[in-house]
């Protein structure tokens, strides 16, 4: 080990191998993960699935921006460039969104359709790799021609290439760029500012200035990405670069629209074996909004809940659709039998007094078995009908165009943590259909004629059949109203003995209203009905610790570490994670562990630098130190002494402490805990 | 504020017996004689008193002057948890004021007061009107500034209270006997006790205010710190108390390495933080990963074996090239000629990774990815890049607690990182040069070339010149210190008043400032000395003690450049003697 602990860089080899052969014996002995490799297998397939569905919604999601900019690239390489007068480079801004994590991807997909579609070069240029107009050039030029013909790659270290003809073109000359451009013939050559709001404001007029002084020579296609907005980035050039500019502007989808799409997709679709549970799914919208905004992270928050799930939970893997009883082990029937949900069905049962049942359920694996598949086939449609609901009701919720504008990604976490009955969402969308007249009520049935109906009890045909035929009777300009509309009530004043009286009266009603009262009340209830059938609470359901996942523990740490307070806590009270009895024993009078000798020395001196101000006296740190750490006899000083000195290089490594010229031997603080 | 009225109230009850109104008398007496001028009744001795009591008061708790020193002063006690093993009883806090604390709060009415100020005044007569009314405003005062003390007085009797078992611990705010004699508008003091259980960004704004920290002027003894060898000779002896918990720590993350294994599969990199060295915890899952890798199909009966490649961040002088080497060194067959530029050579490391992808990801472990060696500009992104390529898998630790920051949101989406706390409190033996850190914190980094002893045999290496010059700047630094310690020296013997405060505040600046010696001065003095007669005679002069790090140079906030021998005061003098005496 000591001979690699201080190289920089070297190829691990592995110890004798001797005693590798003991240490694997052990792990293959005692084998906690069984099944594991089927149920990874089951993870992998149905991750694929997922992971398809992801990448589908993402091309789909810009799948319209891109081709608008497809087209107007091929539009602006059309013209031959004999012909072509040159008049200013074609420039696309490309208004991509604050999220700039996925500006990369985003640009990448861009650059595989256009040079798919269109017979066009396509380079990414980002801020960091080009600090300036020479590196730019540098990094375009190898851009350019590394990637066609791999013999130019000797060359790279070479600052000039064979020219046919005249002096030896310096590395960041563009000639480079038209010798190539003579060989491949290519129809335009897209240069992509990845994030134009990094680069240094002189850079983008001199790239300008430069590629339109070399138009009539090259076909340059300019594409902007640009966080902000069309106006601050026009802003920044100068109006001579502007005029060499023929922009037009093209609008990305939002990540948060993106995510909105994702999630409809992938957690509230109908096919899904397992399920993000409401807490989860909450958290990582709350994250996607509040930090990242990144769809990439979003998937991966997704992927590492199925991943847990698949590798910490036995019971798992029963999801698999192919599972047969022969290749189980009884322990997998023992996990499943101590689950929560399983224990109350089974004590639901025995109250009802089907013994027997209860019985075999407990004593026959086979049984047991035969009643999980079904069961977990069973749950996977319950989940699916609430899925669905929550979709109808964000629908029914769009059409009328009620005010509150609430997602589906809320709508779906809320149903799936069982607070949708009852809540005022739902009782003030289903007052609004009770009120609802008849153009609007069609509306509503053509658009949920458009859902996946395969659970959706409703006939809608139905209703807009009957519909259809009332609206035709009626003969009347306005559409009908039902008894519930409040244009149907009015309002009597009366005054009796000095008072005023209100009260309601409910005008008459035509006979095709009363006939439309009768439909939406029908409507309304059945609706009603479904809800209330389909937006039960998830987590009662039998087995539920099988088709949800909704742990928050190793989720939060894996994505949003907090390293700063697991540092500090492991400093400040080291019993937390020690673990050990010298020094969690003695409780403080506040309940807080005192400072114990006993600590690891760094723990001690980081809990004396805790108390002491912004500057520190390192003698009089030394002597608080050797009074706690050191014992009484002087040979051990120097131990002492080394321990000293070796947590305070270690407070200096992690940051806490930097060194003070204000006086001598101080210390200057620079870090306040939990600050 | 309630609980002190309520107090007092009980105090009059308790306390309206004669003896004490005789008690008093005397006191009230001295008082009315000198009401015109409330300042000055304070008597002096007590107000001396009181100075010296807040001279011994710790400002901070580190300023342990009694345990530093051995001197009888009374031990500072810890605010909080600290816990010191010789609990000495505060010389304050035996003054039997018991009886003047009830003479006190006998007196603390301001009915009362101003009854018996009105009984007396009857009794004596009348003066004049004019003096009525500056009476009048005197008592109020007087009657106010009580009230206020009093208040503090209740304040510091509570907060005993709730520590009543420790004795040994002086009560928080002023001590009781300093306050008694006081009349008149207390100035407002600053309790030298930090506030407790502050919020932390209120700590932070309280530790930082002008003037706030106060520390001692004690220095470390020098020859105290230990060198490498006494350093490695005391760390061998050393037998850790808590050997066998940090190996279940050990033990714990240990069994997660399956799980890393699973994730790394999964296209995720892993990143390992927490206290303590995370060396073994890697070098274990690295054996461990080896051997997963060995084991699966592509090296079955075959004579290939894996390779992982492993980057030691916190070795100076680690640089990106060096990295990328070692995986093209594996990745990349060796007959093909691979550019020279670290970013083409990663642009190609991952082209050809990708047209010709290896039978799995090749694991890259980088220990300590946060040191400053790795942390300049383009190295992250070029390691995110690479990061970011489903052929790679990235391990790495960081040790800073705020190396979050260190990537920004387009990075991190690169990074795909999963991050796992592996706080292990194993020491940081590899990653810090204990010895050479603590002294370069502490600005002793003449150690560095071992002493006097190591100067002596530079220079004896060197010529004449360089001998004189370097004789020069010894004197000239010593010259500065002198003049330094004469304040010093001056200051340690008066007593500390507001005046000398200041005085110690400006002499701490122009230390700063005048720390080193100018480089012009130098420069000039060595012509005049005939050591060098150009300045860049003189530069190469300095060179070769720049090299040897006997002499370092700051520019200050004024933009000159200063030099500087780190040595402190008492090397310096024995540098100038053998110097002196020709020794070298």
């Amino acid at each position: 080990m000591s001979e690699t602990e201080h190289q920089k860089c070297y190829i691990y080899a592995p110890p004798l191998p001797e005693e590798r052969a003991s240490k694997r014996q052990r792990t293959s002995k005692s084998n906690p993960q069984k099944h594991l490799p089927e149920r990874l297998q089951t993870y992998r397939k149905i991750w694929s699935h997922q992971e398809e569905k992801i990448q589908a919604t993402l091309e789909e999601a810009d799948r319209v921006t891109q081709e608008k900019i497809v087209n107007f690239v091929s539009v602006a390489s059309q013209p031959e460039p004999e012909h072509r007068q040159v008049s200013a480079i074609p420039t696309g801004l490309v208004i991509a969104g604050p999220s700039i994590a996925s500006h990369g991807p985003f640009f990448e997909r861009l650059g595989r359709r256009i040079r798919d579609d269109t017979n066009s070069a396509y380079f990414v240029l980002t801020s960091g790799e080009s600090p300036n107009l020479k590196t730019l050039l540098k990094n375009l030029i190898k851009k350019a021609t590394s990637r066609v013909d791999d013999d130019d790659d000797d060359d790279l270290g070479r600052p000039s290439t064979s020219s046919k003809n005249g002096p030896k073109l310096l590395d960041f000359d563009l000639g480079h760029l038209q010798e190539w451009q003579s060989r491949n013939r290519v129809q335009s050559i897209v240069v992509t500012i990845q994030d134009s709001e990094a680069f240094d404001a002189s850079i983008l007029i001199e790239i300008v200035d430069l590629f339109y002084s070399w138009l009539d020579r090259l076909p340059f296609v300019l594409l902007f990405g640009i966080a902000t907005s069309s106006e601050s980035f026009e802003d920044r050039l100068s109006g001579k670069s502007l005029r060499y500019l023929e922009g037009q502007k093209f609008d990305v989808t939002q990540s948060s629209e993106i995510i909105e799409k994702l999630f409809s997709a992938t957690v509230a679709s109908t096919d899904i074996p397992l399920r993000i549970g409401p807490n989860l799914s909450r958290r990582i919208l709350e994250r996607q909004r509040d930090h990242v905004q990144n769809v990439q992270d979003f998937s991966n928050g997704l992927k590492y809940a199925y991943m847990s799930h698949f590798y910490a939970n036995h019971t798992s893997i029963f999801l698999d659709e192919n599972v047969s009883f022969e290749h189980l082990s009884s322990d997998m029937f023992e996990a499943v039998r101590i689950l929560p949900s399983f224990r109350r069905w089974v004590e639901g049962m025995l109250e009802e007094g089907q013994t027997q049942e209860v019985r075999q359920l407990l004593q026959s694996d086979q049984f047991l078995f035969e009643n999980i598949i079904h069961l977990v086939k069973s749950g996977h449609e319950t989940l699916s009908a609430l899925s669905i609901a929550s979709t109808v009701f964000t629908n029914v919720r769009e059409s009328l165009q009620m005010s509150p504008d609430v997602p589906l990604s809320s709508i779906w976490t809320r149903a799936a943590s069982g607070e949708m009955i009852g809540s005022p969402l739902l009782r003030e969308t289903m007052l609004l259909i009770k009120k609802i007249p008849s153009d609007k009520l069609v509306q509503l049935l053509t658009s949920m004629e458009d859902l996946d109906t395969a659970s959706f009890t409703i006939d809608i045909n139905a209703y807009r059949h009957e519909l259809a035929d009332l609206v035709k009777r009626n003969v009347n300009s306005t559409p009908l109203r039902s008894q519930h509309d409040v244009r149907n009530d009015s309002l009597r004043t009366t005054v009796v003995a000095q008072k005023v009286l209100l009260s309601k009266h409910k005008a008459a009603l035509s006979e095709q209203d009363k006939a439309y009262s009768e439909l939406v009340a029908r409507f309304h209830d059945e609706l009603d009905d479904y809800f209330t059938s389909t937006f039960i609470n998830p987590r009662g359901l039998i087995l539920s610790e099988i088709l949800i996942y909704d742990l928050k523990s190793p989720h939060t740490e894996v994505f949003q570490p907090r390293p700063r307070f697991a540092i500090e806590r492991a400093l400040a009270s080291p019993h937390d994670y020690l673990g050990c009895e010298c020094c969690g024993a003695d409780l403080g009078e506040n309940g807080e562990v005192s400072l114990s000798g006993t600590q690891p020395s760094t723990a001690i001196l980081y809990q004396m630098y805790l108390e002491s101000g912004a500057l520190i006296n390192v003698s009089d740190l030394w002597s608080a130190f050797r009074a706690i750490a050191g014992d009484e006899e002087e040979e051990s000083e120097s131990k002492t002494m080394a321990l000293f000195q070796r947590s305070l290089a270690e407070l200096r490594y992690l940051g806490l402490v930097k060194p003070s010229k204000k006086k001598t031997d101080h210390i200057a603080k620079t870090m306040w805990k939990g600050l | 504020m309630a609980s002190a009225k309520r107090k007092r109230t009980d105090d009059e009850g308790e306390t309206s017996t004669p003896r004490k109104l005789r008690t008093r008398a005397p006191y009230d007496d001295q008082s009315d004689e000198l009401e015109a001028a409330p300042e000055v009744q304070t008597p002096s001795r007590k107000t001396r008193a009181h100075q010296i009591v807040e001279n011994e008061t710790p400002k901070s708790i580190l300023k342990k002057t009694g345990l530093a020193n051995g001197a009888n002063v009374a031990t500072p006690k810890s605010q909080r948890r600290l816990v010191f093993a010789t609990p000495t009883k505060s010389a304050q806090d035996e003054t039997p004021n018991g009886t003047r604390t009830l003479v006190r709060n006998a007196d603390r009415s301001a009915r009362r007061k101003s009854n018996r100020r009105l009984i007396e005044r009857t009794i004596n007569g009348v003066d004049s009107d004019e003096e009525t009314l500056d009476e009048e405003e005197t008592l109020a005062q007087q009657i106010l500034s009580d009230a206020e003390e009093d208040d503090e007085a209740a304040a510091g009797a509570q907060e005993e209270l709730a520590v009543p078992d420790t004795p040994s611990k002086r009560g928080r705010g002023r001590p009781k006997g300093s306050g008694a004699g006081k009349v008149g508008r207390p100035r407002k003091q600053r309790s030298p006790t930090p506030p407790q259980d502050l919020p932390s960004h209120e700590e932070y704004f309280w530790q930082n205010r002008p003037g706030g920290a106060k520390t001692s002027n004690n220095t470390l003894p020098s020859g105290i710190l230990l060198n490498h060898d006494e350093y490695f000779q005391a760390m061998q002896a050393y037998q850790d108390r808590h050997e066998p918990e940090k190996n279940f720590l050990l033990e714990l993350h240990s069994r997660a390495f399956d799980q890393w294994i699973f994730e790394l599969e999964e296209g995720f990199n892993i990143c390992l933080y927490g206290y303590g060295s995370k060396r073994t915890i890697v070098d274990q899952f690295v054996a461990h990963l080896y051997q997963h890798l060995t084991e699966c199909a592509h090296y079955k009966g075959s004579k290939k074996t894996p390779a992982v490649v492993v980057v030691n961040g916190y070795t100076s002088g680690t640089t990106v090239k060096d990295i990328l080497a070692t995986i093209a060194s594996i990745a990349i067959p060796s007959k093909l000629k691979m550019p020279n530029q670290p970013a083409s050579l990663l642009a190609y490391i991952l082209d050809y990774l990708s047209e010709s992808p290896p039978p799995h990801p090749i694991p890259i472990i980088v220990n300590s990815i946060d040191t400053p060696q790795l942390r300049k500009s383009p190295t992250p992104s070029m390691l995110a890049t690479l990061a970011s390529s489903p052929h790679i898998n990235l391990i790495c630790t960081v040790d800073t607690p705020s190396f979050p920051l260190l990537w920004d949101v387009g990075l991190k989406a690169l990074y795909q990182f999963l991050f796992h706390d592996t706080t292990t409190f194993a020491p940081y033996d590899a990653e810090i040069d204990i010895v050479e850190s603590v002294n370069d914190l502490l600005g002793r980094s003449g150690r560095r070339i071992g002493g006097r002893d190591g100067v002596g045999f530079v220079l004896r290496s060197l010529p004449e010149n360089a001998r004189s010059l370097f004789k020069i700047l010894v004197e000239e630094q010593l010259g500065l210190l002198l003049t330094d310690d004469g304040a010093d020296f001056d200051q340690d013997d008066m007593p500390a008043t507001v005046r000398n405060k200041k005085i110690i505040a400006a002499k701490h600046t122009s230390s700063e400032s005048a720390q080193g010696v100018e480089y012009r001065v130098l420069y000039h003095k060595a012509v005049e000395e005939f050591v060098c007669s150009s300045e860049v005679g003189f530069r190469t002069l300095l060179k070769e003690f720049h090299d040897h790090q006997m002499v370092e140079s700051r520019k200050d906030a004024m933009g000159t450049e200063r030099l500087w021998i780190p040595f402190r005061q008492e090397e310096l003098e024995g540098l100038a003697e053998d110097l002196a005496g020709d020794a070298f």
